[in-house]
């Protein structure tokens, strides 16, 4: 068996060649019966998303993998092979393996953890299984990824924390709030960012929302948008106290929210805490009320810091997330190699015939003549090599099946066959 | 007094400990699912041992220093494990598990073979005034452990800067949430167990207990209880000053304990 993987993604190639060798969804079945027409492609996978173009293939020992492949993607695509060779990589049976399993885990995406990669792999692997290449090799590789990317994912932090500044400032809500459900959020100022902030606030369960904006006519679209109330510019801070999550990005050129108007907000609020998220630049709120108890400000600068920072530990979570990999890759093929076709055929061949010999043994054939001996022998000879047969052409086409592992374990299993 | 099954309580509490530990210099919870199952196993092992040296004595088994802070301990262990059941607060193990293991170690160290006891901690209000009072101050540690998380929690997200703890501990109206439920819980207790001290030893003593230290001390104790309720409920005091009131409190109460050794009365032997 020779597994090889090869392929560009944005570690190697600039997004004009990607593109021009991205595979749309329609024509991706059609390719791979093409590549499976081709002598000694036994089962194949196409991979391919705006990051990465990947061609997985189970082929014929011996054979040349990488021109094999790198032909395939130049006639499919229509490409000339000379612009896209020397971006590509070339990855063979335990690599090839350890690369479906980091790709599956998202260790080797853009945005380290980014749990999307994932899904498309999985669409890749249900479009391969339905058109029909992916058999025994590939299947186990594909489905013992996805069961790396889960274990990965809960068992490290890895996609734990927010890498962008919108979910950074839903997830710090949330380390003040705890749950979001039934907080109140005040958006002032419409602009782009605070409108992504408000939106992950609202599905993670805030409950109200006020919007006010210079323009009125703007903040009562967006209340309606989101069911919210629009409250005058100048009449905001009235509003504000009743507010748990105050999103600020107004293009003021002065702070609109002072000390002492957070002093009295809190004095209205008996305490109870305030998260400004100010994305204003000049900002919005004076980052004195962060002095305050039970209030927290967070500006531009302090969101992009704790998104750093939990790239960081992303990086950290991935050196952990490294070793399941190799531990996985490990494992995968050991049951590989255990279940082997060509061995399991033998071990099968030898069993039938001893347990013939035991039991022509124990039949004591003494009294019978040597022809009838013969005869007795010969006919115990053809039943197994009959049962035999029957088994050999069924265990033959096992590769081409998805679940063919799976059987041969179980043959392996009925037939007590050692390990 | 059999020791045994509180030093095998103590050997499955160690594993907590060692959680702690590991967690701490890891920055990393570290196979929290079996040291909450050893803390488990170290509850219901201590349990035995209360039980065991109680029926050996016949009463119950607060009559000195140690076993008092093998009840303690064990009213705490009580604590954490409905604060766990309650809210699957995981991070507060790193700061239970080593005051338990502490408190139980210090109990079986300080073992002693049962003497005779005076008379008075013989009487039927003392066990209940005991153990009320430690409900108390266990609902109280709590309460103090969980205005150190808060204090942590509440210094990470000021600074903008997340370390390790900004990802293991809860937030920070949880953590205050605690404090709050472990304060109402322990009050109750704590009154009604120096009520019932009071009463019962002004019968036994008779005017003379008051000049006790440590029942002076018990009562200051008794008010800044009474201090961290109130302001709670109606001065809207919450969040850190609610955490270092509860960590103030906490050290009132170790100078209360304390005072056991000084008291002449709280020092269970009697004269």
């Amino acid at each position: 068996m020779q597994l090889s993987l090869i392929g560009l993604s944005h570690h190697t190639a600039p997004v004009e060649v990607r593109e021009r060798l991205h595979f749309p969804e329609k024509d991706i079945p059609p390719a791979l019966h093409a590549l499976r027409e081709r002598p000694g492609v036994g089962e194949a996978l196409i991979f391919s998303t705006c990051n990465r173009v990947e061609v997985l293939a189970r082929l014929e020992d011996g054979l040349e993998a990488l021109p094999l492949l790198a032909d395939f993607l130049a006639t499919t695509r229509r490409v000339a092979p000379e612009s896209f060779q020397s971006y590509l990589y070339h990855h063979s049976q335990r690599d090839a393996v350890r690369h479906v399993f980091r790709v599956a885990a998202s260790l080797d995406s853009m945005i380290l953890g980014e749990p999307q990669v994932l899904g498309q792999l999985k669409a890749a692997y249900a479009t391969a299984r339905a058109v029909g290449t992916v058999g025994s090799v590939l299947d186990e590789v594909l489905t013992h990824a996805f069961a790396v990317a889960k274990k990965v994912r809960s068992e490290t932090g890895i996609a734990a924390s927010a890498v962008s500044v919108s979910y950074a400032a839903v997830e710090l809500a949330r380390k003040i709030f705890g749950s979001l459900e039934g907080r109140n959020v005040f958006v002032i100022g419409a602009g782009k960012m605070s409108e992504l902030a408000a939106r992950h606030l609202l599905h993670s369960g805030a409950q109200t929302v006020f919007v006010t904006n210079r323009t009125y006519a703007r903040a009562q679209e967006l209340a309606t948008q989101w069911g919210g109330r629009a409250i005058q510019f100048d009449d905001l801070l009235n509003h504000v106290a009743q507010a748990d999550i105050i999103l600020s990005s107004t293009g003021c050129p002065h702070y609109i929210i002072k000390k002492e108007h957070g002093v009295r907000f809190l004095a209205e609020r008996k305490n109870r805490p305030m998260f400004f998220i100010d994305i204003a630049v000049p900002r919005d709120i004076d980052p004195e009320l962060n002095t305050l108890d039970n209030i927290f400000v967070y500006n531009i600068d302090d969101l992009e810091q704790v998104v750093a920072a939990n790239r960081r530990v992303r990086q950290q979570e991935a050196v952990r997330a490294e070793d399941i990999v190799e531990r996985e890759v490990d494992r995968l093929l050991a049951r590989l190699k255990r279940l082997e076709l060509a061995p399991t055929i033998v071990a099968l061949q030898e069993k039938l015939h001893a347990w013939r010999q035991q039991e022509l043994e124990r039949a004591r054939l003494g009294t019978l003549t040597p022809e009838q001996r013969a005869a007795v022998e010969e006919m115990s000879r053809a039943l197994v090599n009959k049962i035999l047969h029957l088994q050999l052409t069924q265990l033959k086409r096992l590769p081409q099946e998805p679940d063919g592992l799976k059987f041969i374990e179980f043959i392996r299993r009925t037939f007590q066959l050692k390990d | 007094m059999s020791s045994l099954w509180l030093w095998v309580a103590l050997g499955f509490y160690s594993l907590g400990l060692a959680h702690a530990l590991l967690t701490v210099a890891r920055r990393r919870q570290a196979w929290f699912r079996s040291a909450l199952l050893a803390f488990g196993l170290g509850f219901i092992f201590h349990f035995v041992a209360l039980v065991e040296h109680g029926l050996a004595l016949g009463r119950f088994p607060v009559t000195n220093i140690s076993e008092a802070t093998s009840l303690f301990a064990f009213l705490l262990t009580l604590g954490f494990l409905v604060v766990y059941w309650a809210c699957e607060m995981t991070s507060l193990s790193v700061f239970a598990f080593p005051v338990v293991f502490v408190m139980t170690l210090a109990s079986a160290l300080s073992q002693r073979p049962a003497v005779p006891v005076s008379p008075l901690v013989k009487a039927s209000w003392v066990p209940v005034h005991v153990s009320f009072a430690l409900v108390g101050y266990a609902a109280l540690i709590l309460a103090c452990l969980a205005g150190v998380m808060y204090l942590i929690q509440e210094r990470e997200l000021k600074r903008h800067q997340p370390h390790a703890f900004y990802y293991r501990l809860p937030p920070l109206d949880t953590i205050d949430r605690l404090g709050a439920r472990a304060l109402t819980v322990g009050f109750p207790f704590i009154t009604l167990g120096l009520l019932i001290g009071a009463v019962g030893a002004s019968g036994a003593w008779g005017p003379d207990w008051i000049r006790d230290p440590k029942v002076a001390l018990s009562f200051v104790l008794w008010f800044i209880y009474l201090l961290l309720v109130i302001s709670r409920v109606s001065a809207g005091w919450r969040g850190r000053r609610a955490a270092v009131l509860a960590i103030l409190g906490m050290v009132m109460a170790l100078a209360s304990w304390s005072a056991n050794y000084l008291s002449a009365h709280h020092a269970f032997l009697g004269h």
